[in-house]
């Protein structure tokens, strides 16, 4: 089962404002669950994204996040659950729903002969935009995603940081109540991603809702309200960070790193009581512990005395790889 | 209606936007029209004329006539002249009958037959033939009317009357040349560049709206079309407008050929209506057969190996390369699989018979079936890939 935390009145809002009545939910997803074959990639996820929010959703490749966004898109049917939109459900063909989604999809999907700008006016042609509404604005989102000089070229042209700036260019044009970034950042080199996450954050800033999928725990840290983390197609736990980080009990990590028998160094440091979790790697402990400055004179004699050979020790304050790492036993970056 | 309308206009602009494209689709036409034009009748070789018939004056006066314009000129016997002319030792041949012969002595408009070859530059030979019967004719009447006129001003020496009956005797003196050989007849009434031009268009049209298939498979793999349905557009939708975006490029490639060869080689379409009508339903079917390559083959290599491949066989098949006419039969049935057979037997009944739309409603009709066939077919598959996708 989900571990829901969050305050209270939140909560209520998230169910549809029964305590206040004054917010809708942008998007209420419903235990989805999708398989593929014998592979059940979604198990039972349910989400709300209230206006202006920006919600993320963690998790490692493979976790079931782009399985999730389709869904939602309205592009692939879910076997269990339902989607609403703005108040309209969701289904293969329902236009009106779809129309409240801007959706930028984790590969580029842009046409590579036609220039940026002409990009832009199918797609927001399609969104039922035409004439000079259409043109002002495609002239604001290629302002807006820094590709205005560029803007008549064709797009096969462009680097990969302005092909994915277009990517989400496309996506956010006809102002969408929610708009979809399915790991926008992947592959892209440092600068074009610091822009990438600024225009998240200043789109959230003007009152539009996003839903950000990623892997990157910084980015979900930065850039979100409130997170779920997502493991093998079912959610871990999901609230804002602060409270994701209570549920390891406020622990911090260790790492200590180095040779000899770790196995038996495992044992020996699991006996500590402020020790919370204990995961080995090959060449690595990673504990999470209460209050590690004072307990960390003790992991250290505990893992020598085992025969660790420690090369090199690290105390790190919380963060969400050490809630994942909690709730899963696993390192996010698997 | 405006997002299929926008989805064809961007499968257009995409097209055009192809730099590699322009050869093939603007200026490779253009030249194998050219070429096929200057094969089919050129003023190249002199023309090759066996003449047949017995000592008269008409035949010495053709014979000159044709001598005076360049023809290589053989009298010789009827049995001979037919074989000559289907071995293609001569281009054309002659005959100048007996009552030809007579009525051409008793001022009366001759009639001559003609036998034509197959060879390519046997259509130029009988127009040599036709204007040298003409000026032979013309000639002795102009010769008969002097002769006239003399003798009147001699005889009672009234100009007034002479020159009337100089006038009366030139008149009917006309020679009629009667095509006796069926595939000359039938491909009389074209101009020079015009057979080479609907085959062309045919074969283009077919082939690089067959091509555009690769660039509907790019737009699958690419996730755009996946994109554009996540937007508030229906799977009919997105079908109506990929299909469409196919037909516009076929039309645009038809079209083209058509102005072009009318504006540089004053090609004849015949009846417009007709020819843009034809145009139309074969650019359905290209179409239909560019929707299902798009989903059947899984990479554009395949898919453009495909395009080409069929668009040439295809091609070679419905008569765009050698003309229907000089199929033997048994490849006759099978030609008429091809839409290409139709397409040319429409512009056929257009450009040589003065067809109007009703005249290639069998062409059409079955061009029509075909489209419909194949535009089914590649609505079903793509709906499924799209299903799929998702
Ligand atoms: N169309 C599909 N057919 C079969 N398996 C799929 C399909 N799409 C996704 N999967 C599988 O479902 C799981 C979740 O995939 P995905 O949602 O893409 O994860 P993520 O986006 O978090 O990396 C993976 O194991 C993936 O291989
Ligand atoms: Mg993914």
């Amino acid at each position: 089962m989900p571990t829901t935390v969050g305050t209270e009145a939140q909560n209520a809002d998230a169910r549809g404002g029964s305590a206040t009545g004054s917010v809708e939910p942008v998007l209420v997803a419903e235990g989805l669950v999708r398989s593929f074959g014998s592979l059940r990639a979604v198990d039972g996820v349910s989400l709300r994204i209230l206006p202006g929010e920006t919600f993320g959703l963690l998790g490692p490749n493979g976790a079931g996040k782009t399985t999730v966004i389709s869904m939602i898109a309205g592009l692939l049917q879910p076997d269990e659950g339902t989607v609403t939109v703005a108040g309209v459900p969701m289904g293969r063909s329902s236009v009106e729903a779809k129309g409240h989604i801007g959706l930028v999809p984790q590969d580029l999907a842009i046409y590579p002969e036609l220039s940026a700008r002409d990009n832009l006016q199918f797609f927001g042609k399609l969104q039922g935009m035409h004439g000079r509404p259409l043109r002002d604005r495609v002239a604001e989102v290629l302002d807006l995603v820094g590709l205005g000089d560029r803007a008549k070229e064709q797009s096969k042209k462009f680097s990969g940081g302005m092909k994915r700036r277009l990517n989400i260019g496309i996506g956010l044009l006809h102002q969408p109540d929610l708009l979809i970034l399915d790991e926008p950042t992947v592959g892209v080199d440092p600068q074009s991603r610091n822009a990438i996450l600024e225009s998240v954050e200043a789109l959230s800033g003007e009152g539009m809702a996003v839903l950000y999928t990623t892997h990157y725990m910084e980015e979900a840290e930065r850039l979100c309200d409130r997170i779920l983390i997502l493991d093998s197609g079912q959610a871990q736990a999901e609230g804002t960070r602060d409270e994701l980080i209570e549920l390891t009990g406020d622990a911090d990590r260790v790492h200590l790193s180095g040779s000899g028998d770790l196995a038996a160094a495992e044992g020996a440091v699991a006996g500590i009581p402020a020790v919370a979790s204990v995961h080995r790697d090959p060449h690595a402990l990673d504990l999470t512990v209460r209050g590690a400055p004072t307990a960390i004179a003790l992991i250290v004699n505990a893992a020598t005395g085992a025969g660790m050979k420690l090369s090199n020790v690290e105390i790190r304050r919380p963060d969400l790889e050490s809630v994942f790492l909690h709730l899963t036993g696993k390192a996010l970056r698997d | 209606m405006r997002s299929v309308l926008a989805i064809a206009e961007a499968e257009l602009r995409r097209f055009l936007a192809d730099r590699s494209n322009i050869f093939f689709v603007f200026i490779f036409p253009l030249v194998l029209v050219a070429v096929l034009g200057a094969s089919f009748g050129g003023d190249s070789a002199s023309a090759r004329v066996a003449v047949v018939g017995g000592e008269s004056a008409l035949r010495s006066a053709v014979v000159t006539q044709l001598e005076r314009a360049d023809a290589e000129v053989t009298i010789t016997g009827d049995d001979d002249m037919r074989q000559r002319v289907a071995r293609g030792g001569a281009d054309v041949g002659v005959l100048v009958p007996e009552e030809a012969a007579r009525a051409f002595d008793a001022g009366q408009g001759p009639e001559l037959e003609m036998v034509t070859g197959s060879q390519s530059n046997a259509q130029a030979a009988a127009q040599v033939v036709r204007t040298a019967a003409a000026a032979a004719t013309l000639r002795s009447g102009q010769e008969r009317a002097l002769q006239a006129a003399a003798t009147s001003a001699g005889v009672d020496g009234d100009i007034d009357r002479a020159l009337d009956r100089a006038g009366t005797s030139i008149r009917p003196a006309e020679t009629q040349v009667r095509d006796t050989s069926g595939l000359a007849q039938e491909l009389g009434g074209l101009g020079q560049f015009d057979l080479g031009a609907s085959s062309q268009v045919l074969l283009f049209t077919f082939l690089t709206t067959l091509s555009g298939a690769a660039a509907l498979i790019q737009a699958r793999r690419d996730g755009v079309v996946r994109r554009v349905m996540a937007g508030p557009v229906t799977s009919v939708q997105t079908i109506l407008g990929l299909g469409l975006g196919r037909l516009t490029i076929a039309l645009f490639q038809g079209a083209y050929i058509v102005l072009a060869s009318r504006l540089l080689f004053g090609v004849d379409w015949g009846n417009l209506p007709a020819a843009l009508g034809l145009l139309l339903v074969f650019g359905l079917v290209a179409a239909g057969v560019s929707m299902v390559i798009g989903v059947v083959a899984d990479n554009e290599g395949l898919a453009t190996g495909l395009a080409v491949g069929g668009g040439l066989v295809l091609a070679a098949l419905g008569g765009c390369m050698m003309p229907l006419e000089f199929f033997p039969d048994s490849l006759r049935p099978v030609a008429f699989l091809t839409p290409h057979a139709w397409g040319y037997e429409g512009f056929a009944e257009i450009q040589r018979h003065g067809g109007t739309l009703l005249d290639i409603l069998p062409q059409l009709g079955v061009l029509a079936g075909m489209a419909v066939l194949w535009l089914a077919l590649g609505s079903y598959l793509l709906r499924r890939s799209l299903a799929r996708a998702m």
